[in-house]
């Protein structure tokens, strides 16, 4: 039985957050949810754990024993130690003490927050407050696993610890559904969902979507005049020029990897009628 | 850096209704309300020469209940059960005023009234005073029941309120909407140790002012309980209502503030309420402090029985049932789903990272 | 020519933490350098000392080849993490009260995002924020933009494009220093300085960082099994997709660990985020504060 979403649309009062979103998340698989801020992926996670109702479509998730949530906010309480957080989701979830405190141990330990087991939460860092939202999602073997953004703003080292996290708790069996604004993030994920403004832009496996890019990219190290202005972006020192009609490779072009793939799915959102990026207002 | 701060301000909306909401206040009540000036006395006289009597009391006596059949158990009753602060009582030997001294400055004030008139009464006619309830006429007798009275509305709207909007202010609201944890188990769960926290320390105040200060406690206890918890309702309600629309502590502050200041000033706890001109009076009349202080007083110093108080229970009990109504609805629905926030939250490494 | 930015030998001690130890950093015109490092890595501390809010310990800094001042803080465009706007002020108030602090022209909102002009910022999407922070940091023409995670959060195309203004100041002779956590943004700028434990472990562009890193992919329908066996010899392993990537070990290493489960084992080049792990544990940090 695998969780998910079918055809969901989510409506603010005038503004369209979601609109015939579908998704599946297998159990044991990491599956990502990729879009900038207003794609509609909190929603999107919201609807999925139940904190939010849709207008419009259907959900299938397990009763809320058995979900995880890390909403982005970090979900934990700045004034509880780290043993006192863990402690409360333990009794919330129905843990037994002694499988919760061996659970606890074994994660704090290897996400190196052991040593800070008596710190208030709010005197964390940003990745160590994260690691603890994670571990406290995770700790009642959840089948359901749903983080909103738990790297956004953590360093690297963080970002390791919280992914081997993820990784156990999809070794366990369990659905992990990530929302990330990082591709190369989203590139670990077996399964991903590419939202913009409310809508699937692209799905598939990171390879997928690579190689479903329509034309081609060339790139340039001149800024590209006119017409060819509106399908270029700039990527370090060169520009990247996407022709969407041409088939055929030509020299000075490139294979599209994720963040090609992306770009050309938001800029022919944009050409299509769509909203300028970053300009939603 | 003023022109910004000016912009800001503007924009604050709550700190412009208490600069403008405060003074206002202050000004109402110094101006109008702060007096410990009565100026009329209800008061009812019983016995034989009742009807003589109560043609010729002067001001500030206002004859409330002519009853030449009473005696002085009855007028004992009437100031009991807070029908009227003083009584008259005549007898063939003379007169006698009794005066509530719950209602400490009214009685002060006849008191002061009646030796004046000391003079005016024909001799050979006996006349006496005597102060039910406050004998010596003590402060404390009269404050330690306002103490009780303040404490539950202190505790159950600031600190309610602030507890409450921590969870807002710390964003783990959402994350308690997904947990397998009912609405109620979340609001009860919330407000059962303010709950907890406002009882005790009332009971301490109360337990105090008996043993420290010799303050009488005559009446019922489970009645005074029972309007504690009414009025806990109350109090505990607003205090979820204004954490429902405060989004960090310092709001949720404002808001205490701005509905506690009114209530301390306009209840009758300092000023009596019989002082107060009848357009500024009204103000009290709505405030539930009024009602719960009654009640502390009248059952404390009066030792008055239920029925005499069926009007502050039962303007309270209403009160209460109708705050906590709201703040329930508020609270499920800040639990239930319900639209995101517009823009993105800062990163978590903001609070407080060292880097 | 002068850098822009330099800090020579700089150290920055906090009673017995050597937060900043010994570090030579330049920032040139028309040059666009990324700092990278783990939490407690020093950056921030760095940063500092590079706009004047805190003294060095050893060594100096030097802004425009001069001490840190408030004329120099004037030739200098700053972005923070939270991007120091008033949440409760418009774009126009924010860039007006800017204009005021540091001279120079009012900053300039782009076209698009004119009507939004009358909107206090915290109600404005985090791609518009950003936006007008950028559009206030360059208002006075600085010659250094100094950048904390320019586009943490924002999807790939608004990041294409925010950074293409960044780009187009640099072209125009100004230079940039970002901080990032985060690989794509590293890989935008022309130079990477890697901290780990307040000291440069790694310089250069990307593929001199990387060099001839490499890493152990395993690839197995059992992944779950795999990734335990592999913990469980001691050696870290990361899941991407359906694969294991083993750091800092050899392929025999991984053979040894798996012993009978069926695998392909392979070796690659290592990624950007992984020669940085290597670097970091290697320089023995561990998560500070």
């Amino acid at each position: 039985m695998s969780w998910g979403v079918r055809d969901l649309d989510v409506r603010f009062g005038e503004h369209r957050a979601l609109q015939g979103v579908t998704l599946e998340t297998p159990n044991g698989r990491v599956t990502g949810v990729v879009g900038g801020d207003g794609a509609g992926k909190t929603t999107l996670l919201r609807c999925l754990v139940g904190a939010l109702t849709p207008d419009a479509g259907q959900v299938r998730r397990p009763d809320s024993r058995r979900i995880g949530y890390l909403a982005s906010s970090s979900g934990t309480y700045p004034d509880l130690s780290v043993e006192e957080n863990l402690a409360f989701a333990a009794m919330a979830y129905g843990v037994p003490a002694a499988e919760a405190r061996t659970r606890a141990d074994e994660y704090l330990e290897r996400a190196g927050l052991a040593a800070a087991r008596d710190r208030l939460a709010g005197n964390l860092s940003g990745g160590m407050r994260q690691k603890l939202g994670v571990i406290r999602a995770m700790l009642h073997r959840p089948e359901l696993l749903v983080l909103d953004e738990p790297t956004t703003g953590i360093d690297p080292v963080s970002r390791a610890d919280l992914w081997w996290l993820i990784a156990s708790a999809a070794a366990e069996g369990a659905a992990v559904v990530l929302a990330t604004a990082y591709l190369d993030e989203a590139e670990r994920a077996s399964w991903l969902l590419v939202l913009n403004d409310g809508r699937t832009l692209a799905e598939g496996t990171p390879e997928q979507i690579a190689a479903g890019v329509p034309g081609t990219i060339r790139v340039s190290s001149r800024r590209p005049l006119d017409e060819a202005a509106r399908r270029s972006w700039r990527r370090g020192a060169t520009w990247r020029i996407w022709s969407p009609e041409t088939a055929r490779a030509e020299s000075g072009t490139v294979r599209p990897d994720l963040h090609d793939a992306v770009t050309v799915a938001a800029l022919a959102d944009e050409l299509d009628g769509g909203v300028e990026r970053g300009d939603a207002a | 850096m003023i022109v910004k701060e000016f912009r800001q301000l503007r924009r604050d909306r709550r700190t412009l209704a208490m600069m403008i909401f405060l003074p206002i206040l202050m000004l109402v009540v110094f101006g109008y309300a702060a007096s410990f000036d009565v100026t009329t006395i209800r008061a009812n006289v019983v016995g034989p020469q009742a009807e003589r009597l109560a043609a010729v009391l002067p001001v500030p006596f206002e004859v409330e209940e002519v009853d030449p059949a009473g005696d002085r158990a009855d007028a004992e009753m009437a100031l009991r059960d807070g029908e009227v602060p003083v009584a008259f009582v005549t007898d063939p030997g003379g007169v006698t005023a009794l005066l509530d001294g719950s209602e400490l400055f009214i009685a002060k004030a006849a008191k002061a009234s009646l030796s004046n008139l000391a003079d005016q009464i024909p001799a050979g006619i006996t006349s006496r005073v005597d102060v039910l309830f406050n004998e010596e006429l003590e402060t404390s007798a009269i404050m330690v029941p306002g103490l009780a009275a303040m404490i539950l509305l202190f505790v159950g709207t600031v600190i309610t309120s602030l507890g409450v909007v921590r969870e807002r202010q710390a964003g783990t609201l959402e994350q308690l909407a997904v947990m397998p944890l009912g609405p109620w188990d979340v609001f009860l769960g919330k407000i059962a140790p303010y709950f907890v926290v406002a009882a005790i320390d009332m009971v301490v105040v109360i337990v105090a002012g008996v043993w420290l200060f010799d303050v009488p406690f005559r009446g019922s206890v489970l009645v005074l309980a029972l309007g504690a918890l009414l009025f806990l309702f109350v109090t505990l309600g607003i205090g979820v209502l204004i954490s429902s629309v405060s989004q960090n502590q310092g709001q949720a502050i404002q808001l205490a503030l701005m509905t506690l200041l009114p209530q301390v000033m306009l209840s009758g706890l300092i000023f009596p309420l019989s002082s107060m001109p009848g357009g500024v009076r009204w103000i009290g009349y709505v405030l539930p402090l009024t009602y719960f202080i009654q009640i502390s007083r009248g059952v404390m110093l009066r030792g008055a029985p239920i029925d005499a108080l069926w009007a502050p229970f039962l303007y309270i009990a209403i009160l209460g049932a109708v705050v906590m109504g709201l703040a329930t609805l508020r609270f499920r629905r800040s639990l239930a789903p319900g639209p995101p926030r517009r823009r993105r939250e800062r990163e978590p490494e903001l609070q407080g990272a060292a880097r | 020519m002068t850098p822009l930015a330099q800090s020579v030998g700089v150290t920055r001690r906090f009673g017995h933490l050597v937060a900043v130890d010994g570090v030579n950093l330049q920032v040139n015109r028309g040059e666009v350098v990324g700092l990278l490092g783990a939490n407690g890595a020093g950056k921030t501390t760095l940063i500092r000392m590079l706009l004047g809010l805190l003294p060095a310990s050893d060594g100096h800094v030097r802004l425009f080849g001069l001490h840190p001042s408030r004329t120099t803080r004037r030739r200098i465009g700053y972005v923070p993490q939270g991007l120091g706007l008033y949440d409760d002020l418009t774009p126009d108030e924010n860039l007006a009260f800017a204009q005021a602090a540091f001279g120079g022209q009012r900053g300039t909102l782009p076209p698009t995002l004119r009507p939004l002009a009358a909107v206090p910022v915290g109600r404005l999407p985090l791609g518009v924020q950003r936006r007008v922070a950028f559009a206030q940091a360059l208002a006075h023409g600085p010659d250094l933009l100094v950048l904390d995670e320019p586009t943490s959060g924002v999807d790939p195309l608004a990041r294409a494009r925010l950074w293409e203004t960044i780009r187009d100041a640099a072209d125009a002779g100004a230079g940039a220093l970002v901080t990032t956590h985060h690989m794509e943004e590293a890989e935008e700028c022309d130079r990477l300085v890697i901290m780990a434990d307040g000291r440069v472990v790694a310089e250069g562009t990307v593929a001199e960082i990387v060099g001839r890193a490499r890493v152990v992919v395993v690839e197995t329908e059992e992944w779950g099994r795999a990734f335990e066996a592999i913990e469980a010899a001691g050696l870290s392993a990361a899941l991407v997709g359906r694969t294991l990537r083993v750091i800092d070990a050899s392929v025999q290493d991984v053979e040894r660990a798996l012993g009978s489960l069926s695998a392909e084992i392979s070796d690659a080049a290592a990624t950007l985020e992984e020669r940085f792990l290597e670097l970091t544990v290697a320089a023995g940090s561990t998560e500070a504060a």
